[in-house]
């Protein structure tokens, strides 16, 4: 195995001091952990679980601390929802509402890692699935670009809204590769950009996260 | 190592619109998308997508 917990390789945006933008981004969804209502440059919670088309029975039973600090910019389970013992990776998975939905639809014979940078996202996930009474759930701390999950592992990797945060995209969509078993599926929720960024655009943090 | 295949953005939409602070998006026509794809289930399948791939610049 191959699995690999070290530090990732750096941005492929050239001149970005990748340990700022992390410091940033950790710094912007700790308070969308802990404080969720505070407002924020993109929607949140359960009425932005409807925005984006999930149906409100895979929310049923999970914990509402966890839906409130839902920050996604898609819907994974739109495009095929994971089966019945299926395993799957939650890349970026913040307060844990993908995962536990996940959770859900494996079942018991399936098992879901979550993996975040942020510890405060990690404690609000812990605690969430905790409280949901799923025991086929784990959250692990890693980047994205690093995953802390072993090679071929995966039936299914999940992410929404975090892929354009990581500053070198080739490795992380690398990584999801990696982890996932021959014939593994990728449904992931991002953002599209339609208009050029200029490169001191790209080396600006506070547009990274605002 | 084998790449993915069947890359389709299946959903697009504004999904920033209306929330509570301003945002940056906007200015750079950001859209929330879904796409999908699958992890080749072989080097030769990876390698076959691979040279089917054709990219034709505009003169």
């Amino acid at each position: 195995m191959t699995m690999d917990t070290h530090s990732p390789t750096g941005p492929s945006v050239p001149d970005l001091d990748l340990d700022s933008l992390r410091q940033a981004i950790q710094t912007e969804y700790q308070v969308v952990a802990e404080n969720p209502d505070h407002g924020f440059h993109f929607h949140t919670g359960r009425p932005l679980t409807r925005m984006l088309g999930y149906d409100d029975a895979w929310l049923e039973g999970i914990s509402e601390a966890a839906i409130a600090s839902f920050a996604g910019t898609g819907n994974p389970f739109s495009m095929e929802q994971p089966g019945p013992g299926d395993r799957v990776v939650d890349v970026g998975c913040g307060a844990g509402m993908d995962s536990l939905v996940a959770a859900k639809m494996v079942g018991p014979e399936g098992h879901v890692v979550g993996v975040d940078m942020t510890p405060a996202m990690l404690a609000k996930a812990r605690k969430a699935a905790r409280d949901t009474g799923l025991r086929n759930v784990e959250y692990r701390e890693g980047f994205g670009e690093a995953l802390p999950v072993f090679d071929g592992w995966a039936d299914l990797v999940i992410s929404n809204g975090v892929l354009n945060l990581m500053p070198d995209k080739h490795a992380a969509l690398g990584e999801m590769a990696r982890v996932l078993k021959p014939g593994g599926r990728l449904q992931i929720a991002d953002i599209l950009v339609e208009k050029p960024v200029p490169a001191g655009a790209k080396r600006n943090i506070d547009l990274w996260t605002g | 190592m084998a790449g993915f295949v069947d890359f389709e953005i299946t959903w697009r939409a504004d999904v920033f619109g209306g929330a509570p602070q301003e945002s940056s998006a906007a200015s750079f026509g950001t859209m929330g998308i879904n796409f999908r794809a699958r992890k080749a289930t072989s080097e030769e399948e990876w390698q076959a997508a691979l040279a089917r791939l054709n990219c034709e610049l505009p003169s």
